[in-house]
């Protein structure tokens, strides 16, 4: 479904992914771990289609479509999603009137039939109808954030899920309702492409299942199945490193 | 060549507008005679636009209308292209489509308002053309015309003086609180004499009420200037909201000029949208507060194409513990200017003032201007200011694109979400339209 071939990235002018390629197929579930600036973030932005990574080399398929030229929306469209690191505070714009929007515009749902739907998903999620009538993401706390991305998710439903380090700045009850929402969503189909610092999401996932992949300086280093992310968790990133250096 | 038209010929004009207008409102002789004495004050008082040199106004005034506006419009048809094709892109319903054109209305210069209202005048609203107050009220129109404003102070204030007619007398009796708002707006057919409306409001004590004023739609006018006059009185505890709807078509420039004395304990909630602000824009309201009183000023700024909008705001708190906030929330578009400059003078003990001013800038070629003006007599007031000038991130415009919306759907949303705020005092059926026309004026289809 995914094939990311030979990507290079730049930020700025800056290299940051020198060559990347990495294969999801539909209903398959990825983690990428890998140190703090080896390109994991600037992956899941660029296969968003932020306009601030510009592709210097590689393409980027989705469904066999080359999307590398696509904008954001346009990927989003086809099946994309990313769950933010960081998402942004947007002063302004009510969550209900955006999922709304979000839900007529690509979905084809009817308006009163998506705030139902919104209001009922949301609450699976803790937040409570006047939840929704705050501005996105403003005055959130961490797990208020992260769990109004995965409100999306669950919403939007898409073929691919990016999860950008959805364990990151999260109390530990926000952490266990968040991964069994992960977990749900794959379970009906949607391929995950998690991309995390810790193992710690991992441990309501069941490991046999799991593809991983070890990132470092812009490239993928080592793949391997879900052991391999009990021994990053048990031995850290320079044993492995080593190995495959050495 | 157009040919030159010089003070006196513009005097004599005037003259004439002024005994037209006479006859026609079968005026008294006091108003006549306001009329003349402004039109001596018109030759010597001083024009201190920004945007209009006396040889344009003197043009104005000896040609006031607009070419290839249809002279006679009996039906929608007869609309120029352009604002047909607007009002059916806002969607606006034939019904009210015809009262923004004037059709629906017998008289020239008359106010439209509903059965509703009537029930509402045996308890003590009053609502009527102000010509018509001057014949049937005149004492209470002579102590509340022009007592906030001088002919003298400039050509503009001497002219309109000279040549208003139109525009409404409000007047709400004591203790009288109207749970609805009143929607009025002027319907303009015989341009030259509509160009000049002069709107009295008293509210006597512990009044309450909200007057909405204008339209969302486009006001189809056939003149260049527009020059309405606004005298608010509040007394003791009167609340009084004035939301004032604008969206003039490109080739007006408007001078809106508004003043409010504000009583004791009263409120007044001046809130302006300016969706279209025709081709310039400049306004400075000035606000009187006494003890207690509570002044508001909200303006609302859609810039666009090459329009140039001055919103400026005085206000004197002049009574103990008075208040007052300007704010300003403005999104500038293509090449337009905004600039707003709002005053508090803090005159008496304990007085409170605030202004703010955020702008979101949408093109390089746009320009916004913020001066705001603190002014303490007295070492106990407490004022102060905020203002933020920006664009919209590209984290939150990439956030939104990101879940399918493409960028100018997602840019509205960012838009709308900034104005707002501003907007919450407005009826739904008014908000509906406000939106639409921001979504339309965001993606340049205005």
């Amino acid at each position: 479904m995914l094939k990311v071939e030979n990507l290079h990235v730049s930020v700025e002018g800056k290299p940051i992914l020198k060559g990347l390629t990495l294969a999801v197929n539909s209903g398959e579930f990825h983690v990428i771990m890998g140190p703090n600036g080896s390109g994991k973030s600037t992956l899941a932005l660029t296969i968003a289609g932020h306009p601030k990574y510009s592709v210097e080399g590689g393409r980027i398929l989705f469904d066999d479509e080359d999307i590398t030229a696509l904008g954001p929306h346009e990927r989003a469209r086809r099946g994309i999603m990313l769950a933010f690191q960081h998402p942004p505070e947007v002063e302004g714009v009510r969550i209900i009137e955006f999922l709304q929007q979000v839900l007529v515009e690509t979905k084809g749902v009817d308006p009163v039939e998506a705030y139902d739907m919104i209001i009922k998903k949301a609450e699976e999620l803790w937040f409570k109808e006047e939840d929704l009538h705050r501005h996105l993401n403003v005055g959130f706390s961490g797990g208020e954030r992260k769990r109004l991305e995965i409100l999306q998710a669950l919403l939007i439903e898409p073929k691919l899920l990016i999860l950008d380090e959805p364990d990151s700045g999260v109390d530990v009850d926000s952490l266990s309702v968040i991964s069994r929402k992960i977990e749900e969503l794959h379970q009906r189909g949607t391929a995950v492409l998690l991309i995390t610092h810790y193992g710690r999401i991992l441990g309501h996932l069941d490991r046999e299942k799991l593809r991983a992949h070890v990132m470092k300086d812009g490239r993928i280093v080592k793949t391997g199945s879900g052991e391999l992310v009990d021994r990053i968790e048990n031995e850290g990133f320079g044993r492995i490193f080593e190995e495959v250096e050495g | 060549m157009t040919e030159t038209i010089t003070l006196s010929d513009a005097k004599v004009i005037i003259e004439n507008q002024i005994e037209e207008l006479a006859r026609r409102n079968r005026e008294p002789e006091w108003m006549t005679r306001i009329r003349y004495k402004a039109l001596e004050a018109f030759e010597k008082a001083p024009l201190n636009d920004l945007v209009i040199s006396e040889e344009e106004l003197l043009h104005f005034i000896a040609k006031p209308e607009i070419e290839g506006i249809p002279e006679n419009i009996e039906s929608l048809d007869d609309l120029p292209p352009e604002m047909k094709a607007l009002l059916d892109r806002l969607g606006i319903n034939e019904v009210e489509q015809k009262y923004i054109a004037g059709l629906a209305v017998q008289t020239d210069t008359g106010v439209i308002y509903n059965e509703f209202l009537k029930e509402w005048e045996k308890k003590g609203l009053m609502v009527l053309p102000t010509e018509e107050a001057v014949r049937k009220y005149p004492d209470i129109v002579k102590q509340h015309f022009l007592k906030l404003f001088r002919a003298d102070e400039n050509k503009l204030t001497a002219y309109h003086t000279a040549v208003w007619n139109g525009g409404i007398f409000l007047y709400v009796k004591e203790g009288l609180k109207v749970p609805f708002p009143l929607h009025l707006f002027f319907l303009i057919q015989e341009s030259a004499l509509a160009q000049a409306p002069h709107i009295i409001m008293i509210a006597e004590k512990n009044t309450e009420f909200h007057l909405i004023e204008g339209c969302t739609a486009p006001i189809l006018v056939k003149h260049s200037l527009h020059l309405d006059m606004t005298e608010a009185y509040l007394h003791d505890g009167a609340k009084v909201q004035l939301t004032v709807l604008q969206n003039w078509p490109e080739y007006v420039h408007t001078r809106p000029m508004t003043r409010a004395k504000i009583g004791k304990g009263a409120r007044f909630i001046n809130t302006t949208v300016g969706l279209g602000t025709g081709r310039s824009n400049i306004a400075n309201p000035k606000y009187w507060v006494d003890e207690n009183g509570y002044v508001e000023l909200n303006g609302i700024i859609l810039g666009q194409k090459d329009w140039f909008v001055d919103l400026g705001g005085e206000m004197y708190l002049q009574g103990e513990r008075a208040a007052g906030i300007n704010a300003s929330k403005a999104v500038i578009m293509d090449e337009s200017t905004v600039i707003t400059r709002g005053v508090i003078r803090a005159e008496a003990p304990k007085t409170k003032g605030h202004i703010s001013c955020d702008a979101l800038l949408m093109s390089d070629r746009a320009v916004m201007e913020t001066y705001p003006g603190l002014v303490s007599k007295v070492d106990d007031a407490e004022l102060s200011h905020e203002a933020a000038i920006g664009k919209i991130r590209d984290e939150e415009l990439f956030y939104l694109m990101s879940r399918g919306l493409d960028e100018e759907k997602a840019t509205q949303l960012i838009v709308k979400g900034f104005l707002e705020p501003m907007l919450r005092d407005i009826p739904m059926e008014f908000l509906v339209e406000i939106r639409k026309i921001i979504e339309l004026a965001v993606s340049g289809g205005m």
